[in-house]
């Protein structure tokens, strides 16, 4: 077991036994391999179920919105970011909150790993330093968990907790990449390229709505989907509505997002929904000076404004 | 009356008490400006909501403009500065997408501007004309199952 | 005839062969994942696959379906409906798990009241369906009532036998397809040579989920706080119910610009907010909680009081694609085994 679990568990039965947060949101070992799940702990005894590995990738602080209790939540970069912008945006209260920081090196992407095997089924995973020993009916193979992370942790920067009540694990050095790298590169296409891309990519949305509801920040009563009063879009797979749903979703997110990736380990069919997204979190970090859930007294770009805010897309002839 | 080729369909989104007056005033003034565009009033730039553009886009309008107050005018204080926002984004994020640019526009336009609502309308229908009919997320005949 | 046999390197042949008479169905290979498609060449099929991810129910009951299109300028409107199918089609292919979850299908499409739109593409529907001589640690179809080489719902079942597939016949329509093409009936040998194949792959078949006194168990469960525990981490997404070869719900919207439009049918999700909503404002399935409870009681009690079947094949597709790894075998295991229902 590794040091990270052990103290999770340590301080997750501490809490409990002090009565300091009725529920603590973590993870435990999933069913399948590659797998962690989420792991809602309410007595002392179950404290041990909590795990960390390097499959928790789901975003947790989906589950503290609107919560009567106090709950303790197991949190990495990502995690605690988008928990900063829910303390702001009022789903919770900082004072409900008991945030377990964990720095994080990433979380590998199990379907990447299985493209890797191929069709071979994976029955096994044990996890080494860096290595991932995959195992199967008939082979076994070792494979370096770096090269296989999710996209968005490759690109992240801010492995390490911006807040936290306890900090579990060692502090991780945070990446010096430029996260919109692709963006940029993506903008330096033509028009007609950069449609077909996107033409191509929701093709294949089945509209399942796994993106939405993964998202920590997507927890609007009545989605703008459901809307049948007027209908904004239409509920049928049809292009043109796919596009204007992934297009506003990621537009109702401007500014809020914070590009955890959740959304597309949600996808099923591999639609590359995060380069929307971050063009706007780009957008929103050039125009306005804003990174989403880094700080808890920046207010949210969208509901605030400068007199001299940037205007040079106003036609004035 | 010549025969004409194809003539793009704009909608403009106009607040109220500034651009929607000037407009008017155009109007009144006599100013010529291409029949292309149908007007909608709202009470405020910064009331629009982003789907108001993109259900024009999908209704096959081939170009959209949304003018307000200028900063520091808005009848309402602050409306058009988040409308400011909030179409920076949208414009980026649509032509981003592939959308091209020139289809949706923002402009401001104040209550005696007569004469620049006419211009802009001119120069957006001359742009849009040779952009060509909106052929993106224009919601097309379904298309129906796998086995039709 | 009982069974015949087919040379592996003859598929691609026999699929050109059925394809100057049948629309047909097989999975293929497209952006790196396995999906049935239509294809205009038998040497498009793949045979070696686990499953698609996507089930093939959109071929039998497409997400969208236009019911009928209308336009209302006269005082009744026009109303144009489809013509219905007339080709045949066949899907190649699938597995015993999907073909079984058609007769499932049957039973709400095809049972008192028919589906036109189902029940006309059914009737022309060919089902060749691919044993599974390697199944996944996923799959729990022998829990169910099914199994790797289940005939239920094909019209031929093919079995891998290393360079040839012992194909063994399972109604009438497959008779006269193989009839038809000259294949004549393999004899007993092959059918012993084939038992011995799916003894060994029921056998390698993982833990069995426990479905025997399940339904009594869970119609007494309604009210226990255990489906509060195993739903605190759903995401009520409805990804599930989309990949589910027996999920069923439906929704019917009209979409309409101007005076014309068409009625659609859409794949709905009992997992969805709104699915219960009701037009006075009131929701009896408010949260994720009462809707998965819905969706596993629908499955594993009320069909079985409507139609006598559990409204499960066992495919592990829900297993597999649940993004926050919620397990439905895990789900009915603390159910049959929980002591506080009785």
């Amino acid at each position: 077991m590794n040091e990270v679990t052990k103290k999770i568990r340590e301080v997750a039965l501490k809490l409990l036994q002090k009565k300091k947060v009725d529920l603590v949101i973590g993870f435990e070992k999933g069913t399948l391999p590659l797998r962690a799940t989420p792991c809602f702990v309410r007595r002392e005894e179950e404290a041990d179920r909590l795990v960390w590995n390097s499959f928790c990738e789901n975003n947790l602080a989906k589950y503290i919105i609107r919560r009567p209790e106090r709950v303790a939540i197991m949190a990495k970069g990502c995690d605690v970011r988008a928990a900063v912008e829910l303390i702001k945006e009022n789903q919770i209260s900082r004072e409900q909150l008991v945030i377990i920081g964990i720095p994080c090196q990433g979380m590998v992407d199990r379907r990447l790993v299985k493209a890797e095997l191929q069709e071979r089924e994976i029955l096994e995973v044990v996890e080494k330093d860096n290595e991932l020993i995959l195992k199967g009916g008939d082979f076994k193979e070792t494979l370096d968990r770096n090269t296989f992370l999710y996209h968005s942790c490759k690109t992240c920067t801010h492995r390490n907790p911006v807040i936290y009540d306890v900090l579990v694990g060692d502090v991780v050095e945070e990446s010096n990449v430029d996260p919109y790298e692709d963006v940029k590169q993506f903008e330096d296409q033509l028009p007609e390229e950069r449609w077909e891309y996107f033409s191509k990519e929701f093709t294949r949305c089945i509209r399942c709505y796994a993106c939405r509801n993964a998202c920590p920040l997507c927890y609007c009563q009545e989605c703008f989907v459901d809307s049948s009063s007027p209908p904004w879009i239409g509920k049928t797979t049809n292009e043109s509505d796919t596009a204007i749903f992934h297009l506003m979703r990621a537009f109702h997110l401007a500014g809020r997002c914070v590009e955890c990736g959740a959304c597309e380990r949600a996808c099923p069919v591999g639609v590359d929904i995060r380069k929307l997204h971050r063009k706007l979190a780009r957008d929103v970090k050039e125009r306005f000076g804003y990174e989403s859930g880094v700080s808890l007294e920046q207010v949210t770009p969208l509901a605030t404004f400068k007199p001299d805010d940037p205007e040079e897309f106003i036609l004035n002839p | 009356m010549e025969s004409q080729g194809w003539e793009p369909k704009i909608v403009a989104f106009l607040c109220n008490w500034c651009s929607y007056a000037g407009a008017d005033l155009a109007g009144t003034s006599r100013i010529q400006y291409p029949a292309n565009v149908r007007i909608i009033r709202v009470p405020c730039s910064g009331r629009l909501n982003p789907f108001f553009i993109l259900a024009s886009l999908q209704h096959g309008i081939d170009g959209v403009l949304v003018a307000g107050c200028h900063p520091g005018e808005c009848h309402y204080l602050t409306g058009n500065y988040s409308a400011r926002r909030k179409f920076a984004l949208l414009k980026s994020l649509l032509e981003y997408a592939g959308l091209e640019e020139g289809r949706v526009q923002f402009s401001w336009v104040s209550a005696s501007e007569g004469v620049k609502f006419a211009k802009i309308i001119a120069g957006a229908t001359e742009k849009i004309k040779a952009l060509g009919p909106a052929n993106k997320l224009v919601k097309g005949k379904f298309e129906g199952a796998l086995n039709e | 005839m009982k069974t015949t046999t087919i040379k592996k390197k003859d598929i691609a042949g026999f699929l050109d062969n059925i394809l100057t008479e049948y629309k047909v169905f097989a999975p293929v290979t497209r952006d790196e994942r396995v999906v049935f498609e239509e294809i205009g060449a038998g040497s498009e099929a793949i045979l070696d696959y686990q499953n698609t991810p996507m089930p093939p129910k959109g071929i039998l009951f497409p997400q969208t379906e236009r019911l009928f299109s209308y336009r209302s300028t006269k005082e009744i409107p026009d109303i144009v409906v489809p013509s219905f199918e007339e080709k045949q089609q066949l899907i190649f292919g699938i597995r015993p798990c999907d073909a079984r979850s058609f007769t499932i299908l049957d039973t709400v499409f095809d049972g008192d009241v028919k589906d036109p739109y189902y029940v006309n593409r059914r009737a022309n529907t060919v089902m060749i369906s691919i044993g599974c001589t390697k199944p996944q640690a996923t799959c729990f179809c022998t829990s169910v009532g099914g199994g790797p080489f289940s005939e239920e719902g094909s019209d031929l079942l093919m079995i891998d036998c290393g360079d040839e597939y012992v194909v063994k016949v399972a109604s009438d329509k497959g008779t006269r397809l193989l009839e038809k093409r000259g294949f004549e009936d393999a004899g007993k040998d092959k059918l012993a040579f084939v038992e011995e194949v799916i003894k060994k792959a029921e056998a390698s078949m993982g833990p069995e989920v426990e479905t025997d006194g399940l339904k009594e168990k869970l119609d007494k469960s309604f009210n226990d706080p255990i489906w509060m525990q195993v739903t605190d981490k759903c995401l009520g997404c409805g990804l599930c119910t989309y990949f589910c070869p027996t999920c069923h719900c439906f929704d019917i919207v009209d979409e309409t610009v101007g005076s014309a439009g068409e009625r659609i049918r859409i794949w709905d999700s009992c997992m969805f907010p709104l699915f219960a909503l009701q037009a006075s404002g009131l929701n009896p399935r408010p949260t994720v909680k009462e809707r998965f409870r819905q969706r596993i009681m629908h499955k594993f009690s009320y069909m079985m009081d409507d139609y006598g079947k559990i409204g499960c094949v066992g495919c592990g597709r829900c297993v597999t694609e649940c993004p926050v790894n919620l397990d439905i075998r895990q789900v009915l295991d603390k159910i049959s085994r929980s002591e506080d229902i009785k």
